[in-house]
């Protein structure tokens, strides 16, 4: 094969794995925002991957520019994930982790059943956010809604990252992540700040459950699935770390794509978990886990 | 004062489990007896047949077990209101197997222990329907599957039918239609559950003798969300068309990446995008492609004024009025297994048992169903040939019908 092809074949890999591992890093993101509030996994974030998707689907067939559809199916998916919170995690007054994750493996069996119901079982189509061919990048083709996904992720992380940083809302929040009762001395509600991180976490996947529909479809089905890349990219940049949570994300979705162009596909889902063993076993704090560990 | 309640509270609970033991030891040497009226020919009437179906209501394939389930309960109460079989209303049980192999064989021996079917219409993917093999092999119920893998009927079973057009039968037609068009080189790509891989090893076997070449073989895994690197390399090949074996929305994603990527191969699919979910996922990229399935989707196929074309337009408005919405090649599975059963046990002479009934389904000769016209015989537990199948064509989303 000539080295134009090769180097043309390997971009597009190169391409495409960044595309799933940003949709990988804003389900990731969600597993971090509320592991930091309360040092609990919640196993439902996949599903609010899925309830964007088929509620900004939802918008658009009811008429909904696509837009406001999609602001629409974020806002929404925030505000169920933290009515999850008050419903069913609050009421676990210890806030001990592990009941918390007990409570939110059974929330996304409900939800999905819920969503099975409301939506129907069929697969649902949204379209493309702006239409036409794909573009070229010296022989690699980029679809414009892979454009997208990356734009959006960029604009989350941010967000966030400026949410975090600079306002009152963001300083509160991760001061109840470093300390709770030490936030909640210094006249933080640290109760509010544990139903605002998986309303945040909730928005962010859903805002990747839309970017992602275009591309392939959304069903009641397909969160618990991404949900489990979603958590695998958390542990591989290190649980608690926004920003090393976006880089395991774009890792996994690497790591992924070069085994299916290059080894087998059938591998795929195997190497992945291969590394994330590899991983938990040399490096249990993540591969960008520096801090944080004291949470263990 | 506590004490006596505790004794007496204690005295109830010992004479209710009492009473609990007694009915259940009358329940349970009851069915040892005989039946006073077995033998006679199952003549009395009023006595309800029970059919049981195990369809998936939850998980990954419930949007096929939906249509399957509307479809067995409207014609089930079509055949009662008609006098039932032979006078003998049918009362249908019907179990969810929540795609879970696991479930389906709950499902399976509760139907065959606690309700004592005749027949077990089902499972609506192919790993359920083997996954209850055992069972029914133990109580020797026939079982009338409406999955599509080959396996069911290839690893031949007396008691397993199967009603959806079967790979053997779809892969060489499709290959003829390939050849038909000058093509020699495919590219071959599926997905590694039961119905990519099945549809795949009966390609390898066809091709050779249809003098066709598979010249790449990729594989996804159900659920994945991007193919680009599979078809990058098929770019790279000499391949002349693609051939996609997947009945999932990943159908439509690899649809939408072959165009992306600027592959402009002729894509030819399989019965399993025989579905509007995927021609509405696949959107403009699905343009062009091609699959072979029933005629249902365009029943004028069948012939007009033929008895198959009234048979399915008949099924059509009927279900169209029940549910809203025009049934699926899954909902005529679904159709073509209740019939199959009902039509046999009309036919019993004597009295009706699931061996008898087992005899009469292999016996089905000429029954016109939705999927075609079926002719059982002990060695074909399928019963389709070739000549059901259609060659379609997505155009702006609809199927059309390649002359």
């Amino acid at each position: 094969m000539q080295c134009g092809t090769m180097v043309a074949e390997l971009l597009q890999f190169i391409i495409a794995g960044l595309k799933s591992g940003a949709v990988y890093a804003l389900v990731a993101l969600g597993f971090t925002i509320v592991f930091g509030a309360t040092g609990a996994i919640n196993f439902a974030q996949g599903e609010f991957y899925m309830l964007g998707g088929m509620t900004g689907v939802l918008l658009t067939t009811w008429g909904v520019p696509l837009p406001l559809a999609v602001v629409g199916a974020v806002m929404l998916t925030a505000v169920i994930g933290a009515a999850f919170e008050l419903v069913a995690v609050r009421p676990i007054a210890s806030g001990d982790p592990l009941r918390i994750i007990m409570v939110t493996i059974g929330g996304s069996v409900v939800l999905r059943q819920a969503a099975l119901h409301l939506f129907g079982p069929d697969e649902r189509a949204l379209r493309p956010f702006t239409a036409g061919p794909s573009l070229r990048l010296l022989g690699a083709a980029v679809e414009r809604q892979t454009l997208w996904v990356w734009a959006i992720t960029a604009m989350a992380v941010v967000v966030l990252a400026v949410v975090y940083r600079q306002t009152m809302f963001g300083k509160a929040m991760r001061a109840t992540s470093i300390r709770r009762d030490a936030a909640r001395l210094v006249g933080i509600d640290a109760s509010a700040m544990v139903t605002a991180s998986f309303g945040l976490a909730a928005a962010l996947g859903a805002l990747g459950g839309l970017v992602v529909a275009p591309l392939t479809q959304t069903a009641f089905y397909v969160g618990s699935g991404m949900g489990v890349k979603g958590f695998a990219a958390a542990i591989l940049g290190g649980l608690g770390n926004p920003v090393a949570a976006v880089g395991g994300g774009l890792i996994l979705g690497l790591l992924e794509s070069l085994t299916a162009g290059y080894l087998d596909p059938l591998y795929k889902d195997a190497v992945a978990l291969v590394v994330l063993l590899g991983v938990l076993f040399l490096r249990p704090q993540g591969l960008l886990g520096g801090r944080g560990t004291e949470k263990v | 004062m506590r004490g006596r309640i505790l004794r007496l509270s204690m005295a109830v609970l010992e004479a209710a489990l009492a009473a609990a033991l007694a009915v259940t030891l009358v329940a349970c040497s009851a069915p040892t007896s005989p039946k006073p009226d077995a033998g006679e020919g199952g003549e009395k009437s009023g006595e309800p047949i029970k059919i049981g179906a195990v369809v998936s209501l939850t998980g990954t394939y419930a949007g096929l077990g939906e249509p399957e389930k509307a479809t067995l309960e409207m014609e089930v109460e079509r055949i009662n209101a008609a006098g039932g079989i032979n006078g003998r209303p049918i009362e249908l049980i019907i179990e969810d197997d929540a795609t879970d192999e696991a479930k389906a064989v709950a499902a399976a021996a509760k139907l065959i222990e606690q309700d004592k079917v005749i027949a077990i219409i089902g499972a609506t993917g192919t790993g359920q329907t083997m996954a209850m093999r055992g069972d029914i092999q133990r109580a020797g119920v026939p079982q009338v599957s409406m999955a599509g893998g080959t396996v069911i009927t290839a690893q031949f079973d007396p008691l397993v039918f199967a009603t959806p057009w079967s790979n053997t039968i779809v892969v060489p037609y499709t290959l003829e239609a390939l050849k038909a068009d000058g093509i020699t080189k495919i590219a071959v790509i599926s997905d590694s559950g039961g119905f990519g891989k099945d549809g795949v090893a009966v390609l390898q076997a066809e091709a050779p003798k249809a003098g066709i070449e598979i010249v790449a073989n990729e594989t996804f895994n159900p659920g994945d969300t991007d193919m680009t690197a599979q078809l990058t390399k098929i770019k790279g090949t000499a391949a002349q068309a693609l051939v996609m074996w997947s009945a999932g929305k990943e159908a439509a994603t690899v649809v939408k990446n072959a165009r992306d990527l600027g592959l402009e191969l002729p894509i030819y699919g399989s019965h399993g995008n025989a579905r509007k979910e995927f021609a509405e996922g696949a959107g403009e990229a699905g343009d062009g492609v091609r699959f072979a399935a029933g005629k249902i989707l365009v029943p004028e196929t069948y012939g007009e004024g033929t008895e198959a074309y009234k048979v399915a337009t008949d099924f059509i408005a009927r279900f169209t009025e029940k549910t809203g919405s025009a049934p699926s090649t899954f909902a005529g599975h679904a159709y073509d297994a209740l019939y199959l059963i009902v039509e046999a046990a009309k036919r019993v002479q004597g009295e009706l048992t699931p061996a008898a009934l087992r005899d009469e389904i292999e016996k089905t000769s000429g029954f016109v169903g939705i999927g075609g016209t079926f002719n059982m015989s002990p060695t074909d537990h399928n019963g389709l040939t070739k000549d059901d199948l259609t060659l379609y064509e997505v155009k702006d989303g609809a199927f059309t019908v390649v002359k």
